[in-house]
């Protein structure tokens, strides 16, 4: 890793890349140094390999498709054989690829979620703390009013007017419920960075507003935004993953919540432990390493959080 | 004098919070496909009783009016006729109201109180033993997937040990009982509460475990801890008197922010452990799309949601001067 940043430093060689370098150097060194920060990568990338490996059960044999794979033999939830590495559900699908597949969707939807909420709110908060004044205060008042709203009950409400809402439609639901909080954290950033010099030389030379929002101020609210990404990774996954269990999910999908529901509805969760497992463990611990990634970055972020070790 | 009018400040904010969320579900209910009267009048009733509730709720009004009706409709209490009880929303919701905030409140009382003294020990104890089990145990207790953790203790507290009910409130045999007392049946009710309540407990305290915790460590860097110590007080003193009541400040905030994740989870929970309270009549009727249900139990619940946060700002006040000026 040093020696690709090191390759990287020694192709562009303006003072200010390898400036950015160094930091990235050190941030990764403490990173590193984090053992939660370690934890939390290995964990995740657990959970990638799951998502990646989704792609093969189908392929061996039809039975093994998570959704529509049943297999013949079985008519009713039998526990783990060879055949099935976990056993199958109440009509013969194997859990186990049903697992892989809920890995698949829940990076999907977390990640996509995170995404979009990120973006949303880093620019409201961005405009917010620039403008100042009215616009703040408007813009502000507007995240209160969304953060107050419960984003599990809102959405299940919608689905009940619209109908079974689909797997995106979900998505974007979470993300425009969840960008009052980093819209704050990043408000607060830039009214700080509005102060700083740097905000005045760009304006002195004649940047717009736009600009100096999108060129000045960004690239100094993003790293906390990515800090933020991780919290909200967690969130829009154990929101979706809830509605599933609830009923609501999209019906066309596997995921660990909707597994946890056919195990709930159908009266197994006494009688089958090895369906009623596993899909929790997962929805647990990916929710554990993102947030275990983010209090490492935290630490990359803040030094006073930093243990005396990793101060050296 | 300063307290009261920071009180009006939040409470008219709050006011206007509610009158949007209101309106909105109001227009929701009249943009979503589909005839809107079909959402508030059951299609099974006979036409004549149909007839009398829509002019009663003013359906048959322009959608103007009817927005005037819908307000006046919910002040006064007249949700309309749940499709699947038959019967007013209002009686069905006056009687799981209850249930929802003696779950929730005792939920998030228990659940700040365990974690704000957990984490003055944790920071006290900064680096050592302690600390590493309490901050682990709490991560991880903390991120476990609630609906999943609910069916796991019923699984084992109520199936397999058989210490607990498995569902409901109430035990028949207890409350058909005339010789059965008051005490009897309170104790009856908490024992069907013990496993919902430890459930949202075990989810809770992690959070507030770990926002203690820092804002301590923070804390105990203050000047005037330095000061308490060099007048001689003991070490607990300095914990208990000095550093612990300022370092649950933020504590306090995030009860306030995290208060719609709570109710949320307040409502999974009831709808695991069959708890009748508000949360779980919201999911049920939303699956049986029971309207006019759905939207009275949406509605309370943003206002319990709003009412808990005046609670949570006032409360922030009257610890933290600092907050009134």
């Amino acid at each position: 890793m040093s020696e690709a940043i090191a390759k990287i430093s020694t192709r562009k060689k303006t003072p200010a890349t390898s400036y950015r370098t160094e930091r990235l150097k050190e941030n990764w060194h403490v990173f590193r140094e984090s053992l939660l920060g370690k934890l939390g990568l290995i964990l995740l990338s657990i959970f990638a390999l799951m998502a990646l490996c989704s792609f093969i059960p189908p392929l061996i044999d039809p039975m093994y498709n998570p959704m529509s794979g049943v297999d013949p033999l079985v008519s009713h939830s039998v526990g783990p054989s060879f055949r099935h590495w976990l056993g199958t559900d109440f009509i013969g699908r194997d859990i186990f690829s049903q697992l892989l597949g809920g890995a698949r969707i829940a990076f999907m939807v977390g990640i996509s979620a995170a995404f979009m909420s990120i973006f949303i709110g880093t620019i409201i908060g961005m405009v917010a703390g620039y403008a100042g004044k009215t616009v703040d205060s408007l813009l502000m008042r507007f995240a209160d009013m969304i953060m107050v709203m419960p984003t599990l009950l809102v959405v299940l409400i919608l689905s009940s007017l619209f109908g079974q809402l689909n797997i995106w439609t979900i998505v974007l639901l979470i993300a425009l419920f969840r960008w009052p909080g980093v819209s704050r954290v990043i408000r607060a950033q830039t009214l700080s960075l509005k102060q700083r010099p740097f905000i005045d030389a760009a304006r002195v030379a004649g940047a717009s507003h736009f600009r100096i929002i999108f060129k000045h101020i960004t690239p100094n609210v993003l790293p906390l935004a990515l800090l933020y990404m991780t919290f909200r990774v967690t969130s829009a996954i154990i929101i979706e993953a809830a509605l599933a269990f609830l009923g609501f999910g999209d019906p066309g999908t596997v995921s660990w919540g909707m597994m946890l529901q056919w195990v709930w509805k159908t009266g197994n969760m006494f009688q089958a432990p090895y369906w009623l497992l596993p899909p929790g463990i997962c929805i647990s611990l990916i929710t554990l390493s993102f947030y275990m990634l983010g209090r490492a970055m935290d630490e990359v972020l803040d030094p006073r959080l930093r243990s005396v070790k990793q101060m050296r | 004098m300063e307290m009261k009018k920071f009180i009006l400040k939040r409470g008219i904010e709050i006011v206007i919070i509610f009158f949007v969320i209101l309106t909105t579900l109001f227009l929701l209910f009249h943009m979503a496909p589909g005839d809107p009267i079909s959402r508030m009048i059951d299609p099974t009733m006979n036409p004549e009783d149909a007839q009398q509730l829509i002019s009663e709720l003013g359906l048959d009004q322009p959608v103007w009016t009817q927005y005037l009706y819908y307000l006046k409709n919910f002040f006064t209490g007249h949700f309309g006729v749940s499709f699947h009880y038959g019967r007013p929303v209002l009686e069905i919701i006056g009687k799981r109201l209850p249930n929802t905030i003696i779950l929730f409140t005792s939920s998030i009382i228990l659940s700040a109180l365990v974690g704000i003294f957990m984490g003055k020990i944790a920071a006290w104890h900064k680096g050592k033993k302690t600390d590493t089990f309490m901050t682990v145990g709490a991560l991880v207790l903390h991120t476990l997937f609630l609906p999943w953790l609910a069916l796991i203790f019923i699984w084992v507290f109520a199936y397999k040990v058989g210490w607990f009910p498995l569902t409901g409130i109430i035990s028949a045999e207890v409350w058909t009982n005339p010789n059965a007392g008051f005490l009897l049946k309170t104790l009856d009710v908490l024992h069907h509460m013990a496993l919902p309540l430890f459930t949202l407990f075990v989810i809770h305290f992690g959070s507030y475990l770990l926002i203690m915790r820092s804002s301590m460590l923070e804390t105990l860097r203050e000047d005037y801890i330095l000061t308490a110590r060099a007048k001689g007080l003991e070490e607990k003193t300095v914990r208990n008197h000095h550093a612990a009541p300022n370092a649950a400040l933020p504590v306090i905030t995030s009860i306030g922010l995290s208060l719609a994740f709570s109710i949320s989870g307040g409502a999974i929970t009831e709808t695991v452990f069959t708890w009748p309270g508000i949360g779980r009549e919201l999911v049920f009727s939303v699956s049986n799309s029971d309207y006019p249900l759905a939207q009275a139990s949406f509605l309370l619940i943003a206002l319990i949601v709003l009412l808990s946060n005046l609670v949570v700002d006032v409360l922030y006040a009257y610890v933290d001067p600092r907050i009134r000026y």
